[in-house]
């Protein structure tokens, strides 16, 4: 004889969203990188969202351009908006460029063994950070809204995310100076989310976090 | 000739046709190889965002800090008409690739590009 035993209706129900979720990729660990230039203040932003959720900063920030030679990441950030919860991880990369003169690290006062050694590791850092675009599912384009954002790196970096199909939100950062422009990164790139914040003062950043829920939930 | 001996500049124009047949890592390698020279590469055409990436990345692996600081990349593009010309998209044009110590000043609107090449002592402007 063959018993039958039902499954309660909850675990059925539980059952069948995994498999749903399975199915079109959602069970998949949401890892939000954060990418750009140097100093256009990817690491303060990622400081701000782990600030804002965890409590504590995630890296170290300075005026010298290269500060983040590596990888760093923050597991398990969870920020709510709307009801609507995004669990996920930070990635914050070296910013990407495509030279790297040790002389213009000598500007900032280091020596030039110093400097030398500050060039060596960023060119590794750029590699690492390429490499990741393999690995993120979302991913925060870090633009420093003073700049002339129509570069080479921006241009790789999007053309990347958009033949990988990973949904990226550009963030046009630094809005708290004078001389800055979000409305040059939107009419430059007027088909994507830009979203204007000051990462270092925590202006706007409500409206990142929106966009982020919309984009990546 | 090598550049980087002289106060020349060499620039080498390459029509899209000639890089149909190469791989990818043939294109890079070219790439590379002829600006590390110090040569300044006109190609007809663009990179595809992978090979941009790649490009980025072996250019980190090559430079020397003393001798090779990098590429300077810039593009001009052009409509693309699609869909029986319903549709207009952005095509990569021409994209001029040359040693980040020799482009030196860079002004970019649409349809122009300028760039100064700066030549150890000497300089020259080429629109």
């Amino acid at each position: 004889m063959v018993r039958v035993i039902k499954m309660p209706k909850f675990l059925k129900r539980n059952f069948l969203r995994n498999i749903f979720n399975k199915l079109i990729g959602k069970d998949k660990k949401l890892k939000i990188g954060l990418y750009g230039h140097p100093n256009s203040g990817k690491t303060t932003l990622a400081n701000t969202m782990t600030n804002d959720w965890l409590g504590k900063p995630i890296g170290l920030i300075s005026e010298i351009p290269h500060e983040t030679r590596r990888v760093y990441r923050q597991e398990r950030v969870k920020i709510e908006y709307d009801d609507i919860e995004l669990d996920f991880d930070i990635v914050d990369t070296p910013g990407i460029a495509t030279k790297i003169d040790y002389k213009n690290f000598l500007e900032f006062g280091l020596s030039e063994q110093e400097a030398k050694e500050r060039a060596k590791e960023a060119t590794k850092g750029i590699i690492e950070a390429i490499k990741w675009l393999d690995d993120v599912t979302g991913v925060l384009l870090v633009v420093d809204a003073t700049q002339d954002p129509l570069t080479q790196a921006n241009i790789t970096i999007m053309g990347n995310l958009e033949a990988r199909k990973i949904p990226f939100v550009i963030v046009a950062n630094k809005i708290d100076l004078p001389e800055a422009s979000a409305e040059r990164i939107t009419s430059v790139f007027p088909q994507h989310t830009v979203v204007p914040i000051s990462a270092l003062h925590g202006e706007n950043t409500g409206d990142l976090y929106q966009a982020m829920v919309d984009k990546f939930n | 000739m090598d550049s980087s001996d002289t106060n020349a500049l060499k620039m080498d124009f390459v029509s899209s046709e000639a890089l149909k047949e190469s791989s990818s890592m043939e294109k890079i390698s070219m790439i590379v190889d002829k600006v590390k020279e110090g040569d300044l590469l006109v190609i007809e055409g663009g990179l595809t965002p992978t090979e941009e990436a790649e490009l980025i990345e072996t250019t980190m692996r090559e430079i020397d800090i003393e001798n090779f600081v990098g590429i300077d990349i810039y593009t001009l593009e052009k409509d693309k008409s699609s869909f029986f010309g319903l549709s207009k998209k952005k095509a990569i044009g021409i994209t001029i690739i040359g040693p980040a110590n020799v482009m030196k000043t860079v002004k970019k609107r649409e349809n122009f590009l300028s760039m100064i090449a700066n030549l150890g002592d000497s300089g020259a402007s080429m629109h």
